[in-house]
């Protein structure tokens, strides 16, 4: 689940294979060629060669109706580029509203959980349950709350979103180094103090790895909340161009909500970068 | 004074509390729409809980045969999955040429939205048992390889020297040190992977299938306000699904890897 943690290990694995003596290295542009960035891309390539020569048509037996080659689906993406971009950013609006909201609920539901461990540990409870409900067993009844328009789309993602930040952030305030408490402490810190000077930015790493989290879960959320009711989005588009056996314009849809859940990716890790510079951790 | 701090040590008391509150707000709501506020479709937007519960009773039946299939379909997508994610897995930490073919694309299709995939494979096999399957071992694979090669990676070196110096053969270093390190990692791919296994199953079942909870959620749904009970019946079954496939991976964690810091009296995160 960690993406951070992925992006950890791939980023030391990086370390080891390209931190030789680069500074003097006349060579430098070789550094290209290392086989950790050469080799998946030309897997990538094969695996695009392979299926626009048809070999997985052939292996599994399929049409091309059923299976699209990449050039179809990429004459698609060009023939409705307007129209796919437009939803893009209709369905990316969903799912950026709703993970606002449901992380802020998630925050809160994490400060009330440490500032109350009593009462508010059961939210939290409930929260993760929440967590483990379906969005497909949430999303009919968003519908019908919030009508078919962004509302709902944006509350299944909320409902989504809340429990990874709740339980992240907790477990940030929560993991609070004793003697910076008992230092507080020994200042007659009050409870406000403690939360605003030690335990919110204490939680703060923590918070960011759910944001990176909760990126590419909205993105689902959004796109299967639109395969119920709309009449906007990726989502619907996918699931109506399946219906009508337009697969080449599906695939579109999915290459653009993959595009797009990159992207915001990216920009909540460049924010983490920006936020938690002054952090203890990242300091080093 | 003292009965009552004896009860409020537990945890159990303030959920309790928690969910009768909820049910209570719920029910006084539910009535609030229909008699009070009178807005349109008030028993389809939020029913009284006592009559779904009725239901839920009534058809009991119904709803453990069709959710039963939708558990089983999705828990052989989940087996099948989860093998191959700690196959891949185990050949990245054997071999560091697969690492680097696989690692970049596993870590990518982290980020794309895979449940979006699940019309395109239902459109591409065409059959729902082989689809419902296939998306659901889809979900399972990635989270499972990721972690479990973390978890194979993260062996404490200091083990690994022992291992070296008692002249341990590979095959005995992966079954006594590398297995075990990587079984937490392990189940928490497979926390993650279980409700979303069971959601891409029901997800298949409402774009057309024979059984299962999914379809009867969606037939209830057309049917209109007359069948709103029954639609929150399949609503609260779906719920309840997710819920015991993540408990049931925390119950096998429990029993396989009992030695783990969370599962001491005290917690671990202190």
């Amino acid at each position: 689940m960690d993406i951070n943690t992925v992006r950890e290990f791939s980023s030391s694995n990086n370390v080891i294979t390209t931190d030789t003596d680069q500074s003097r290295d006349p060579w430098k542009f070789l550094r290209w060629l290392n086989p950790g960035f050469v080799l998946p891309l030309l897997a990538g390539a094969l695996f695009l060669l392979l299926w626009e020569l048809q070999i997985f048509h052939r292996i599994f037996d399929l049409k091309k109706y059923q299976l699209p080659l990449p050039s179809a689906i990429a004459e698609a993406m060009r023939d409705n580029l307007s129209l796919l971009l437009s939803y893009t950013g209709y369905t990316l609006t969903e799912a950026v509203l709703g993970m606002l909201i449901g992380s802020g609920c998630g925050f809160l539901i994490a400060l009330a959980a440490t500032a109350w461990p009593r009462w508010g540990g059961g939210s939290l409870t409930m929260v993760a349950a929440l967590n483990a409900v379906p969005i497909v067993a949430l999303a009919p009844i968003m519908n019908l709350w919030f009508g078919d328009g962004i509302g709902s789309r944006a509350a299944i993602v909320t409902a989504t979103t809340m429990a990874a930040m709740a339980i992240n952030a907790y477990k940030g305030m929560a993991a609070v180094d004793p003697l910076a408490l008992d230092l507080m402490h020994s200042y007659a810190a009050g409870k406000r103090a403690v939360f605003r000077h030690l335990r919110i930015q204490n939680s703060l790493p923590y918070v960011f790895t759910a944001l990176k989290i909760n990126a590419t879960a909205s993105m689902i959320g959004a796109i299967v909340g639109e395969f119920f009711f709309s009449s906007r989005g990726l989502g619907y588009l996918l699931s109506n161009s399946i219906k009508v056996a337009k697969m080449p314009l599906g695939w579109s849809c999915i290459v653009l909500a993959a595009i797009a859940g990159v992207i915001f990716y990216l920009i909540v890790e460049r924010l983490e970068k920006v936020f938690i510079k002054w952090h203890p951790s990242r300091r080093a | 004074m003292k009965l009552n701090r004896a009860l409020m040590r537990g945890r159990t008391l303030p959920l309790l509390i928690w969910i009768c509150g909820l049910l209570v707000l719920w029910e006084a709501v539910s009535w609030w729409l229909l008699h009070v506020a009178k807005t349109p479709l008030a028993q389809s937007k939020l029913p009284y809980v006592h009559e779904v519960a009725l239901t839920l009773w009534q058809y009991s039946g119904t709803l453990l045969r069709e959710g039963g299939a939708t558990f089983g379909n999705a828990g052989v997508g989940f087996l099948i999955g989860a093998l191959s994610g700690v196959l891949l897995a185990v050949l990245m930490s054997l071999s560091r040429m697969i690492e680097q073919l696989a690692f970049p694309y596993a870590v990518a299709s982290q980020m794309i939205p895979i449940l979006g995939l699940a019309p395109i494979i239902y459109g591409i096999v065409r059959d729902e048992q082989m689809s419902r399957i296939i998306i659901s071992g889809y979900i399972t694979f990635f989270p499972v390889a990721l972690n479990m090669l973390r978890g194979l990676r993260s062996v404490d070196p200091s083990a690994l020297e022992l291992m070296h110096s008692y002249a341990a053969k590979p095959w005995a270093v992966y079954w006594k040190l590398r297995f075990p390190a990587a079984l937490p990692g392990l189940f928490s791919g497979l926390k993650i992977a279980a409700p979303l296994a069971v959601t891409g199953a029901i997800l298949v079942e409402l774009m057309g299938a024979q059984r299962g909870i999914g379809v009867i959620m969606l037939r209830n749904l057309y049917y209109g306000p007359s069948h709103t009970y029954m639609f929150w019946s399949t609503v609260l079954v779906g719920a309840l699904l997710g819920m015991t496939s993540y408990w049931l991976m925390s119950l096998v964690e429990r029993l396989v890897a009992p030695w783990q810091p969370e599962f001491r009296p005290q917690g671990g995160s202190r």
